[in-house]
């Protein structure tokens, strides 16, 4: 046998094999598979309503397969910055507000007007996500800033507080020094895998100090961090940081670990940290969730001394879901983000993850094991006047960005600079003059 | 069709391409082709193709969609003025290979020569050094990270119960310690691969050379020094040059330790590529595809100094 003539023909075959296959339409017409790519991996409840949408919407669209792949959040934002420069993205993909102006600039984002139901979505959660006029992603999580602590060693302490109160500048430095002397670990946080969680305290007192509008100038570089006030914040953290608030292992925590410090081992006094906390507490035990007995309280962040807003609050948006420009099936797509952001989802969404959402819902309605947190975490809301954006939303400039999560998010709390050094970094990578 | 000599029948595909005192099979360029094309496919698309993009992106500011205008050298000059974190960088960077370099190298050449100077329980402990080389970036990363851990961490434990609790500290959350705690990690990941190069090489020595250095009542510092060591240079030459161009481009260990911080203390050049690619709130490669290349440059000129500095003067006869 002519094996050169063999082989030849075998690769040429091969070849065309390759070639006509994919040249064959990979399935019926009418059936459509919709990629997502989705952060909150580590978040079971969340798991659980996403995957539960999914399967409702492929049963009303018989040929709709919903291929849901979770990421942990850095992650996501890395595979999307490889995969969509290359034309190789999901058709839906989470995104937070940061993200928005690089992305809307970047081309990768459809527009949402007209595609989603907007009746269903509060107007101020859907202004989170607009830009140059449109609107590009679908909120669904609302984040309130709160302090959660226990109860029980706030009451050791000789601390009681009604449901949302809020103590003074000054009273708070004492109970963190109260709880240090008494051998506890005032304030759970860490910031080994995330550029915001040490700012928690910072970023509300100075909204608290400084009122919205000049709160929000401080993010966006028009108002120096050399400001008397702003220095007097940070001069009072400082106080805080002093006094032992921080763990030692505050550089090195992870976000979810500081969860499990604060309610399980060693135990901790206080945690900032956004509603969002619900997703990873109230998962079961054996799975890193809270005691079932753990007693929980809702505090709000200290008033500060000649304070501008001392009952503002940052209501952030955290997960929300964009369509990429590319996709082949934005109806579909559209139709999940849609099903998503139904009152009965939004009833699904408390009901598992008992975290507000921006969808329509009337979430006084419910109950379950954890009903009482999110009463209670409703009531903490009553008189709160929302400042919608974490400073990290805000911000546009990458240097900046950088900045803050190195100095105030991490070596400021940490103890490693003075508040004069902290001042002068952040105005030299964020204030325009 | 010539006639392979010895009454060897080639078979028809098979063409020899010339006769030779030794007749050999020559493979003819289609089984070439065959067997070295996915190889060099790959390569080309996983390698060679990203290298050349990379040095192209770096002439250019990459828009959205990989719309790029040409900007010249203006990314280098960037680079190079104006960004003081680059520079916090390539110090770190520095200082980890130009310190880390030759514990690595000469600690492994010691353990090396323990081993092959029979200790007890030697082929053990061959085991035990060698063992962190099998493990993952990650898991050599997330093992440290507790071990460092200020409140429960091995390190401190160790300190406090030897009654040395005033050294508590917090090594990876403090930037006087955070980049040797680092480099402290790696080592320990890497003395074990040094180890074994050398001892392979130790193994190789000719014995009789070492037979006479006893015969001349040589001891065993001696016998080290001017004899067992001069005669491992090519080796040590070759793992000081690949340790040296390991460290240059430490990414994994200190991404999953620390990320660059506390106060980018601990960034290194690939981590500050790393995040200008990916972290920053731009889609632009340019940027940080010039300080690759950049990079890439000086690894190159400092590999070939140092393999100049260290290469063999003159020619060992045993």
């Amino acid at each position: 046998m002519n094996w050169a003539v063999a082989i030849k023909g075998a690769c040429l075959a091969a070849m065309l094999a390759l070639v006509g296959g994919s040249l064959i339409p990979s399935a019926r017409a009418e059936d459509v598979t919709l990629t997502v790519w989705s952060h909150e991996a580590d978040e079971p409840a969340k798991v659980a309503f996403r995957d539960q949408v999914a399967s409702d919407l492929e049963k009303q669209h018989p040929g709709l397969h919903i291929k849901i792949t979770w990421f942990e959040k850095n992650g996501l934002y890395t595979a999307l910055r490889t995969a969509l420069p290359a034309g190789r993205g999901p058709d839906v993909f989470y995104l937070e507000p940061d993200q928005l102006h690089q992305y809307v600039t970047a081309g990768y984002l459809l527009p949402l007007d007209d595609l989603v139901n907007w009746n269903q979505i509060y107007p101020w959660a859907r202004a989170v996500w607009q830009e140059n006029g449109k609107s590009w992603g679908i909120p669904q999580e609302v984040n309130d800033n709160v302090i959660y602590y226990n109860k029980d060693w706030a009451k050791k302490l000789g601390v009681v507080l009604p449901v949302g109160g809020q103590l003074s500048q000054s009273a708070f430095v004492d109970l963190v020094k109260k709880a240090r002397a008494a051998g506890m670990v005032p304030i759970a946080q860490g910031v080994g895998d995330r550029p915001y969680p040490g700012a928690y305290i910072i970023g509300e007192a100075l909204l608290h100090k400084l009122g919205k509008e000049d709160y929000a100038k401080l993010w966006t570089g028009k108002l120096s961090f050399s400001d008397p006030r702003v220095v007097e914040v940070l001069t009072w953290v400082k106080q805080l940081v002093d006094a032992g608030a921080y763990p030692k292992d505050f550089m090195t925590i992870k976000l979810g670990e500081s969860f499990y410090y604060f309610y399980s081992k060693p135990g901790a006094l206080m945690l900032p940290m956004g509603s969002f906390y619900s997703g990873r507490a109230f998962a079961p035990p054996d799975k890193g969730g809270q005691p079932a007995d753990f007693p929980l309280g809702i505090m709000q962040y200290p008033a500060m001394d000649g304070g501008a807003c001392n009952n503002c609050q940052t209501a952030g948006i955290g997960s929300s879901f964009v369509i990429n420009a590319a996709t082949k099936h934005p109806k579909e797509a559209a139709e999940f983000l849609d099903a998503m952001s139904t009152p009965a989802s939004g009833a699904i969404w408390i009901g598992k993850v008992y975290e507000p959402g921006a969808m329509k819902t009337d979430i006084t309605q419910f109950g379950g094991p954890h009903g009482a947190y999110l009463s209670e975490l409703m009531e903490s809301q009553k008189n709160v006047d929302p400042f919608i954006g974490m400073p990290l939303d805000l911000m546009t400039d990458g240097g900046c960005k950088d900045a803050f999560g190195q100095v105030l998010n991490s070596a400021f709390p940490g103890g490693l600079l003075s508040v004069d050094k902290a001042v002068q970094m952040m105005n030299a990578a964020c204030y325009q003059h | 069709m010539p006639q392979p000599a010895m009454g060897i029948r080639l078979p028809p595909a098979v063409v020899s391409w010339g006769r030779s005192s030794v007749d050999v099979w020559q493979p003819s360029p289609l089984t070439l082709t065959l067997f070295l094309g996915p190889a060099v496919l790959i390569f080309v698309g996983f390698t060679a193709y990203p290298v050349l993009r990379t040095f192209y992106n770096s002439l250019y500011l990459v828009g959205p969609k990989g719309a790029a205008t040409f900007v010249g050298l203006h990314n280098f000059s960037q680079v190079l003025r104006a960004d003081p974190v680059f520079w916090t960088a390539v110090r770190n960077t520095a200082i980890f290979t130009l310190v880390g370099t030759p514990l690595d190298v000469f600690g492994g050449l010691l353990l090396a020569l323990c081993l092959f100077a029979g200790v007890p329980f030697a082929r053990s402990l061959r085991v035990i050094w060698f063992l962190p080389v099998l493990m993952s970036y990650v898991v050599v990363g997330i093992i440290w990270v507790w071990i460092y851990d200020y409140d429960w961490g091995a390190l401190n434990l160790l300190l406090h119960a030897v009654g040395l609790g005033r050294l508590e500290h917090s090594w990876l959350g403090d930037p006087a310690t955070a980049l040797w705690a680092v480099m402290a990690a790696h080592l320990w990941k890497w003395l074990g691969f040094n180890m074994i190069v050398f001892l392979a090489a130790l193994h190789a020595l000719p014995g009789d050379v070492l037979g006479a250095a006893e015969l001349d009542n040589c001891g065993w510092i001696a016998k080290a020094i001017y004899i067992i060591i001069p005669m491992l240079r090519p080796t040590l030459v070759n793992l000081l040059v690949l340790s040296f161009i390991g460290k240059m481009m430490i990414f994994d260990l200190v991404w999953i330790m620390t990320q660059g911080g506390p106060l980018w203390s601990t960034e290194t050049v690939s981590t500050y590529v790393y995040k200008r690619a990916f972290d920053w709130n731009t889609f632009d490669l340019g940027y940080p595809s010039a300080i690759a290349v950049l990079w890439f440059i000086i690894i190159i000129a400092f590999v070939l100094v140092v393999s100049w500095l260290l290469r063999q003067r003159d020619r060992l006869e045993f």
